[in-house]
Formats: structure tokens, C-alpha cells, sequence
């Protein structure tokens, strides 16, 4: 398979009006969700799940990848300006980026946040398209059982490494596991846990469950919890670098990068995680330490560069495994199975127009947002003047609409509501939400794969573990989940 | 944490009587095994968080970018918001989209503390306008046009 | 006994705050300076920030008149706020900044001033910004 004959096709398609349209609203879009705080591309997307019953696939996804890295984009723009992260991913740039702005350096900060953000977001782009058909030809040589050993090692990844408690963890995936069997068994068409009522006999329409929980859950937990401020932007003109500058953040660039594209592609590694450790690193590394607290350049790049770079990792499981490991992943995924398209290492061989078409969108994306983000940063910080009540009330307004268009159903709004508080219930006790999620989705499909496993070895259970991959990967999983009795078995380490 | 606990409880009683229901036939694993899979381990998470909750643990709020945890939850907001929202669930099929949807958005917008009556009507109506029509003409999707059938 | 002001930084507010000022001084009360937001928004740019309140407070300072500072984020109107200060200070006077609004404006934006000068228990001087 040649890979850049196919990106080069992929371009072809990206690059049609239509295409390029849906690209900018999804960057726009995701500029803009990812300028609030409060709201995220995981949720945006959800909330956009119903309207792929009326778009073609390729248009969709590569909205839905617009609006994922927009999101990485904005988030800096309100961290920087305002001292409060817009994304979750943004939090470190906050530390640094804010004392430049106030230090009148707000300029800077956000051209290399920009710009840092395209270098990453290209480079990361430019390795999912080397990595992936690798890790596509590895998985499409595994058997069922091997695939099945993998799945239960992502949900348990997310599950037991993620969040501050590995039992709450695992009842959100239980919730998640016991979502997904709702409906008729796909194997002997018996109905499970559908309680006799027929609206439920489909199973639940993954479409009203994403946007329950990370919707409506999140709104009405935003609303319990309703916070008031009153800060000021601090003013800022076009965004700029001088060359002082550039030369002190092109190596945060690549180390950020570094950091953040495996951080990306490992389940539960998320996009936290790479950038504080690009900060720590830059401090590090700095010949300005003392900088560092004040405003230091190096502690903005580094970081905006690995959130970017993750964001483009987080693609690689997800389209040559169907893995998700994070959150928007796992809500792009549920919009591939709305489109009767499995995702899995097949996609590429499936659906190589869909995929090349995107991947090549992502290029073109970055570079729009690049254009977005540079002159008009000041511009999209305005949109924090907008009263919160009307983003909550429009984020609550926007579910129902969607989730009443699926089905035109009033029931898939009750539906809608039950699971939205019980979005809100999770997220009030603590239970993350994404093992849920990862939950559902995966769920009915490692069933599928154990059910295909005993079949292919005739009901003998050490059929499970007759494939070397996944032996290893048991292994693996044993591992994880001994973890913490081995570590107290080791002897406390005294601390200094 | 009671309440959580009793949720999953609840959930596994659930699941354990359905599935008495169905019976498996030539494949070996059957729509069964993995109900109860999951069931034994929504039984087990609450019982290890019973213990957990009685040895003092409990979970940590999720804090957000736009949560404020210092103050306990606010059901005067969060009740109204439930309200306006079960509101909409009986009446968007009775009196269409275009009045739910505008009773919905501006109990919303009532509920999370905005005062400006008037203006936030006209926002609600014209939403629910620019929604209905938008997706009829740009999805195809009719949404309920309920009591203004003809007007519409 | 005092008077009170209903203070943004914009030119209605900073006029308001100039008369209120005199007043103060000319009466010999205590000038009470009432600067509130919503919090709605995650911005307001009408709240006095550390640095405003500074400046705020060294003017108040070099012109003479002994001043309060009342800042809240409770989520209340600006009208309201006011008025309850205006109750818990027992202000004789109330000086607000008040702004030409069209017919339109006027209805889908509600009157802070309106409700003020209605509701309140004192005199209420309306003062607009010059030019």
C-alpha cells in the first residue's frame, strides 16, 4: 500500500469546497469551544453526533477532527489571557503564558502558543501518517482472540491507571459495560436488560448516551456549581515573535512534540500528563532558569507544542485499532459505528478514501488554524463575555435537539435526561467518565470477539491465549492489575 | 456515596433478574456469560465501595475548568434546569418544537440566574426558529411543528 | 449617612463618580463606591480589577473624602446591588452614570437606571457623561 500515494488522494478529496467548508466550520467551531472553559471538543462533538445522519461520512469526520484540534488551539488563547485554562490541556501553558501577558508579553505568548501548536499538530500529523499503516499491518494480522486481549488491556488501562481511584474507575466501566448491553443480543436476538419496553429494544442509540454524559451531565454539574467571575482580558494586539524569541522556542517545539505523540497514542495517557512534563523539562533545560514563574517563553512552547502533538497520537490507536484513549476519540468512534463503519485495523483497507481524506484534512486544518488563531486570538477572546447562563441553556437546548432528531422520539429525551443525571451523579461521587464511555462503545464489541474466539476453538477456553499477541498482552494485563499489591509488598522508600 | 451505592446496587439486581430470562443455545458462551460478567463486576465495585466508604474514602468532586466546588451543589439551579428540561419532554410533541424549544431555552437561561426577561424570550424564540427551520431546510429533519401546524 | 455611587470604568461611571465625589465633600459624608458584576460572564470588563481599585482608591484618597469600596460577585444586578447598599449604608444620595439608549435598547436591555431612581428611598442624582 503506498502510503503517499493515498495521503496524496486523501488531499484530492479534503481539498473540495465542500470538504474545505466543513473543515473551516469544525476548526471555527473548535476554536471556539476550546476558547470557553467549561465546554470541549469531547462534548462538541457529542452534541454533533445526531446531524451525521444528514452528512456524508468523510464531511463529518472531518469536521469532527477540525473541531478536535481547534480545541487544542483555543484552550491556550483563555489560559494565556485570562489565567484559567479553556482546556484541560491548557493548564500548564496558563503558568507561564499568563505572567508573560501580564508582563505586556501577551503577544508573544500567543504567537508561539500558534505557532508551536501548527509545528506539533504537522509533525504529529506527518507521523500518524507513517505509524498507523504499520500498526495496521501488525493488527490485521491478529486472530480474534489476540484482538480481544487487546481490548480488555485498553479498557483496563483507561479504567485502572487513569483518575484517583481504581474502584471507582472500574464501576464507571461497569456502568459503561452495562449500557452497552442493552438491547438484543447480537448473536441469538434475545433481548437483555430491556425491561419489555420496545423503544429500548434497539439497545441505546450511542448517539443519546454521549450526549447524556458528556452533555447534559456536564452542564448540569457546570450549573450546580455555577461559578462567577469577573476578570478582565488583558489587551493585546496581533500576535508576533521577535527572532530572540523564535530561536528560544523552536526546541520546546520539537521536544513537546516528542513528548506529546506517544503520550497521545497510549490508552490513559492523555494530554495532561505530556505537558507537564515538557514544563518540567524546559525548566530543566533552560539557560534562563530563574525565568520560569515570570514568564519564560520556553514553559509556553514546550507544552502547547505536546498537547497538539497528542491530540494528533491519540489518532493512531483510534483509526488503526479503534482504540479510543481519550474522551473525543471515544465520541468519534461512536460516530463511526452511527455510520455502519467498523472501526478496527479493516478501516484503512475498508474506507481508504474516508480515512486518507481526513488524515490530509488534519493538514489542512492546522494550517487553517494557524491563520485563525494568529491575527484574530485577541477576537476569539471576546467570546468570554458571553454570560454563562446562555452557553449552559444553549448546551441543554442543543442535546435535546440533537438526541430528538435521532428518532424524532420524546422518549429518547427521557432517556436523554435519566442519563444525563446520571452524568451528573458520576461526576459529583467522583467516577470518571471515560471509562463509561469506552465502556459502551467497546463492550459489545470484545464480546463479539470472545464470543468468536470459543467458536473458532469449540467452546475450549484456552483458546483465548492460543495466539502469542495474546499471551503477551495477558501478561501485560496481570501485570497492571498486580500493580498495586506489588507495590506494597516493596519496602516504603523513606522521603527526604 | 449511599446514594451511589444503592444506584449500582440497584443496577445489579437489575441485571441479575433479567437474565434469567434468556436461554443459550448451540454457542457455547450465550447471550448470558457476559451480562453476568458484568453484573459480578458491578456487584463486586459496590461492595468494595461499601468498604471503602465505611473505611473513610470517598470521591473527590470532579472539578472542571468552569466549576466552582467551594460552595455545595446548587439545586435551585439544577432543579429548575430539570424541570424546564422534563417540561420539554411532554410538550415538544404536543406544542411542537418551536414553543418547547422556547420554554426550554429560557427556562434554562431563568434557571442558571439571567434576569432579562424580554431578551432572553426573543433568544429563545428565535433559536427555536432558526432551529426548526434550519434543520428542515439544511437536514431534512421535521421537527414537531405541534400546535402551529398550518402557521408553520 | 453617606452618599453613594454606583461606579464602572467607563465615562458615565468615571462622571458619576466626579459629581458623587463633590457631593461627598460638600455634604461631609463618607463616600460609599459600589462596584459590582454578575459574574455571568467569564470576562466583565466593568468590574474593578486590584490595579483599578488602586488607582481608585489613591484619588479618593488625595481628594479628601473618607470612601468605602463595596465589591461583590453574587450574581445580582447591578440595580440591586445599589439599592442594598444603599439600605445598609443608609445613603442620603445616590449617584448614577446613565447613558442614552434608544426605544429598542431601552426594552431588550432593561434600565439599571430606571429601576434605580423607582425604587430607591433617596434622592437619585442621574449624571451623564460629558460631551
Amino acid at each position: 500500500m503506498d502510503v503517499w500515494a493515498s495521503l496524496l488522494d486523501g488531499f484530492a478529496t479534503a481539498a473540495t469546497p465542500v470538504n474545505l467548508l466543513y473543515a473551516l466550520i469544525g476548526v471555527l467551531l473548535g476554536t471556539a469551544v476550546g476558547v470557553l472553559p467549561g465546554l470541549g471538543p469531547a462534548m462538541t462533538v457529542a452534541l454533533l453526533l445526531p446531524v451525521t445522519y444528514a452528512l456524508e461520512p468523510t464531511s463529518a469526520f472531518i469536521m469532527f477532527a477540525g473541531i478536535y484540534y481547534g480545541g487544542m488551539y483555543g484552550g491556550s488563547t483563555t489560559s494565556i489571557l485570562l489565567n484559567t485554562p479553556g482546556e484541560s490541556s491548557s493548564v500548564v501553558t496558563a503558568i507561564e503564558g499568563n505572567k508573560m501577558a501580564k508582563s505586556g508579553r501577551a503577544a508573544q505568548a500567543l504567537a508561539t502558543a500558534a505557532i508551536g501548536s501548527f509545528i506539533a499538530g504537522t509533525i504529529g500529523t506527518v507521523l500518524l501518517v507513517v505509524c498507523a499503516p504499520i500498526v495496521v499491518d501488525f493488527a490485521v494480522s491478529l486472530g480474534s482472540p489476540s484482538y480481544l486481549a487487546i481490548m480488555v488491556l485498553a479498557l483496563l488501562a483507561v479504567t485502572a491507571v487513569l483518575g484517583s481511584s481504581r474502584l471507582r474507575g472500574f464501576s464507571a466501566l461497569g456502568l459503561g459495560l452495562a449500557l452497552g448491553l442493552v438491547g438484543l443480543d447480537p448473536v441469538t436476538g434475545q433481548s437483555r436488560l430491556t425491561f419489555d419496553i420496545p423503544l429500548l429494544a434497539d439497545g441505546l442509540d450511542v448517539v443519546v448516551v454521549a450526549v447524556a454524559i458528556f452533555a447534559v451531565g456536564e452542564a448540569l454539574w457546570v450549573a450546580a456549581h455555577l461559578r462567577r467571575t469577573a476578570a478582565h482580558i488583558i489587551p493585546v494586539g496581533q500576535p508576533w515573535m521577535a527572532k530572540e524569541d523564535w530561536k528560544r522556542s523552536w526546541k520546546p517545539w520539537l521536544r513537546g512534540t516528542a513528548y506529546g505523540f506517544p503520550f497521545g497514542a497510549l490508552p490513559a495517557g492523555g494530554a495532561e500528563i505530556p505537558t507537564f512534563l515538557s514544563y518540567v523539562t524546559e525548566k530543566r533545560l533552560s539557560k534562563h532558569p530563574e525565568e520560569f514563574g515570570h514568564g519564560a517563553i520556553e514553559g509556553v512552547a514546550g507544552p502547547e507544542a505536546a498537547n497538539n502533538a497528542s491530540a494528533a497520537g491519540t489518532l493512531v490507536p483510534m483509526l488503526s485499532l479503534g482504540l479510543p484513549t481519550n474522551a473525543t476519540a471515544a465520541v468519534m468512534l461512536a460516530a463511526f459505528t452511527q455510520y455502519g463503519i467498523q472501526p478496527g485495523p479493516l478501516l484503512f483497507d475498508r474506507e481508504p478514501e474516508l480515512v486518507w481524506a481526513l488524515i490530509a484534512s488534519l493538514f489542512i486544518g492546522n494550517a487553517l488554524l494557524l491563520l485563525i488563531n494568529l491575527p484574530l486570538a485577541p477576537a476569539w477572546a471576546r467570546l468570554l463575555q458571553i454570560p454563562r447562563p446562555y452557553l449552559y441553556a444553549g448546551i441543554l437546548f442543543f442535546a435535546t435537539l440533537g438526541a430528538y432528531s435521532v428518532n424524532l422520539q420524546a422518549f429518547d429525551l427521557a432517556v436523554l435526561l435519566i442519563l444525563g443525571l446520571l452524568g451528573f451523579g458520576m461526576r459529583r461521587y467522583g467516577l470518571p467518565v471515560l471509562p463509561l464511555i469506552i465502556g459502551l462503545i467497546l463492550g459489545p464489541r470484545a464480546e463479539e470477539q470472545l464470543r468468536k474466539s470459543l467458536q473458532l476453538s469449540s467452546g475450549d477456553v484456552s483458546g483465548l491465549w492460543s495466539e502469542p499477541v495474546a499471551i503477551i498482552v495477558y501478561i501485560i494485563i496481570a501485570v497492571i492489575l498486580a500493580w498495586p499489591l506489588l507495590q506494597r509488598m516493596l519496602p516504603r522508600q523513606e522521603k527526604p | 456515596m449511599a446514594l451511589l451505592l444503592g444506584a449500582v446496587g440497584a443496577m445489579i439486581l437489575w441485571d441479575a433478574s433479567q437474565l434469567d430470562a434468556p436461554y443459550s443455545q448451540s454457542d457455547p458462551v450465550g447471550p448470558k456469560t457476559v451480562p453476568y460478567v458484568v453484573a459480578a463486576l458491578v456487584l463486586a465495585c459496590a461492595a468494595w465501595m461499601v468498604v471503602d466508604v465505611l473505611r473513610g474514602g470517598h470521591g473527590d468532586a470532579e472539578s472542571g475548568e468552569d466549576v466552582d466546588l467551594t460552595h455545595p451543589t446548587e439545586w435551585r439551579v439544577v432543579v429548575p434546569l430539570i424541570a424546564a428540561f422534563v417540561a420539554n419532554i411532554f410538550l415538544i410533541d404536543l406544542l411542537g418544537w418551536v414553543i418547547s424549544g422556547t420554554i426550554l431555552f429560557w427556562g434554562s437561561v431563568w434557571a442558571l440566574g439571567s434576569r432579562h426577561y424580554v431578551r432572553d424570550f426573543v433568544i429563545s424564540l428565535v433559536l427555536s426558529l432558526l432551529t426548526f427551520y434550519g434543520f428542515y431546510a439544511g437536514l431534512g429533519i421535521f421537527l414537531p411543528a405541534g400546535v402551529l401546524e398550518g402557521v408553520l | 449617612m453617606s452618599v453613594l455611587v454606583g461606579y464602572v470604568p467607563t465615562p458615565e461611571g468615571e462622571a458619576a463618580l466626579a459629581h458623587a465625589i463633590g457631593e461627598a465633600r460638600f455634604r461631609t459624608m463618607r463616600l460609599v463606591v459600589v462596584n459590582s458584576s454578575r459574574g455571568d460572564a467569564y470576562v466583565d470588563p466593568r468590574y474593578a480589577l486590584a490595579d483599578e481599585v488602586e488607582a481608585l482608591t489613591r484619588r479618593l484618597d488625595a481628594e479628601g473624602v473618607s470612601h468605602l469600596l463595596v465589591q461583590s460577585i453574587r450574581g445580582r444586578d447591578a440595580a440591586e446591588e445599589i439599592l442594598d447598599a444603599a439600605a445598609q449604608h443608609r445613603a442620603d444620595l445616590i449617584v448614577i452614570g446613565v447613558r442614552r439608549r434608544s426605544p429598542v435598547g431601552k426594552l431588550i436591555l432593561g434600565s439599571t437606571a430606571q429601576r434605580i431612581l423607582l425604587e430607591a428611598r433617596c434622592p437619585v442624582l442621574a449624571v451623564k457623561a460629558p460631551g
